[in-house]
């Protein structure tokens, strides 16, 4: 491929991933979005989901992104995330014990329903990525 | 011989002292340059941020978020401070508490119910002393603190100010400026003013891109104005970090000169005091000789 395409994953911590990439998949607020050289710039919402890349040589890598926020600028992609997590990593059964807890717990007022939604789609995402494997 | 063997005691003391300090400068400046990679490592995050904070004022957007404004009222306030679990290091954490402990009377007097956050062991017991109480005392930001746990308490502060529970939020630390430079200081968090675009448009004025937001630049906005709190929250305690191992570095470099020149100083006394017991021991025998002739 003649032109560069970057990913950039940045967590508060540390820059988690710099590299060349050919294309990347990963989730949205509203579902998925595919990304290739040559899109168009960008600034998105991420969903609690999977971020799928394939590397120059080919290879895909798959990692559970934690919300935040997707840039795409020319010929470099910034993932801004609190957490990004190897899909390989992850732990299903913890999920699933938060998804309960989150299913159970009472919520009152707006910003509790959103936080107890959060949660409930954040330990979803996880469960059905491990349950990929 | 009492004056020399007291001196040896001394000698001796200050010897295993200056072991002790030169050890701990080493850790430091260890413990100094990993906090120091962190805090470069955090920086990218905030630089993206503010980057898209940025791309986003270019929108010509209205700037409306809960925690953006200001309450109509000032009345309770919360005023985070953060020192060190440990101490032997100058002035780090007694420049911090005096800051804070002005700021908290400012605020007392202007009429208002403070609650005191204290992080770190120091703070904690220097503000018992001064019979002051805090509300929450943590004591698990080590060295290292992690976005998770700064993370917690950013969200319970983000609620707390939306629900109308506090009015405003001060942090005291120490804020990092150079490595030659570290200075005290209190600012405050809530309501954050204005989001800072100054620092990065320099640069972005030559690349403007017109960019498709997805949902709404609105909706990324009323989502990156939290996150951008927690950046900058996150950033107060790495600055903490780094302070604190900076100035615990100088402390015990000083400590550790101080204890050169005491040895000096010391093993010259020795030397004076051992010589002039052997004179005067020679002499005595000089004498008893001639008194026996």
């Amino acid at each position: 491929m003649a032109q560069e395409f970057r990913l950039l994953v940045v967590t508060p911590e540390t820059t988690l991933l710099d590299q060349s990439i050919q294309s990347l998949r990963c989730t949205l607020f509203d579902g998925q979005i595919g990304i290739i050289p040559g899109r168009m710039p960008m600034v998105g919402r991420l969903g609690y989901g999977e971020l799928v890349f394939r590397a120059e040589d080919g290879s895909e890598s798959s990692y559970f992104v934690d919300g935040g926020f997707l840039q795409v600028q020319g010929n470099v992609i910034s993932v801004l995330t609190e957490q990004a997590v190897p899909v390989s990593e992850l732990n299903g059964s913890e999920a699933e014990q938060q998804l309960q807890e989150a299913l159970a717990r009472p919520a009152i007022g707006d910003e509790q329903c959103d936080a107890r939604e959060r949660d409930q789609l954040r330990a979803r995402a996880i469960i059905s990525l491990t349950g990929q494997k | 011989m009492a004056k020399a063997r007291a001196i040896v005691k001394r000698l001796k003391a200050v010897k295993n002292i200056r072991k002790i300090t030169r050890t701990m400068e080493l850790i430091a400046t260890a413990r100094f340059k990993k906090a120091m990679d962190r805090a470069s490592e955090a920086a990218a995050y905030t630089q993206k941020i503010s980057e898209l904070v940025s791309d986003l004022s270019q929108a010509n957007l209205e700037f409306h978020h809960p925690l953006l404004e200001k309450h109509e009222s000032e009345k309770n306030s919360v005023l985070l401070v953060l020192t060190s679990n440990r101490g032997l290091c100058g002035g780090y954490n007694s420049g911090v508490l005096k800051l804070a402990l002005n700021r908290y009377k400012e605020l007392k007097q202007s009429g208002q119910n403070v609650r005191l956050e204290i992080s770190g062991k120091r703070g904690i017991s220097f503000l018992k002393y001064q019979d002051t109480s805090a509300a929450e005392t943590y004591t698990h930001f080590e060295d290292r603190p992690t976005y998770e746990e700064v993370d917690e308490l950013a969200s319970r502060y983000i609620t707390e100010y939306i629900e109308g529970k506090i009015d405003r939020l001060d942090v005291a630390y120490t804020e990092f400026i150079s490595s030659s430079k570290q200075q005290a200081a209190v600012h405050s968090l809530l309501p954050i003013g204005a989001l800072d675009t100054s620092e990065t448009t320099a640069d972005t004025i030559t690349t403007k891109y017109d960019y498709e937001f997805l949902p709404s630049a609105q909706e990324i906005l009323n989502e990156i104005v939290p996150t951008a709190f927690k950046a900058r929250l996150f950033k107060c305690f790495l600055d903490a970090a780094v302070s604190e191992q900076i100035s615990r570095m100088v402390a015990m470099k000083g400590a550790t000169e101080n204890a050169n020149e005491m040895v000096g100083l010391l093993s010259a006394q020795y030397n004076r005091a051992r010589q002039s017991q052997i004179t005067s021991e020679i002499l005595e025998i000089i004498g008893g000789a001639a008194a026996l002739e």
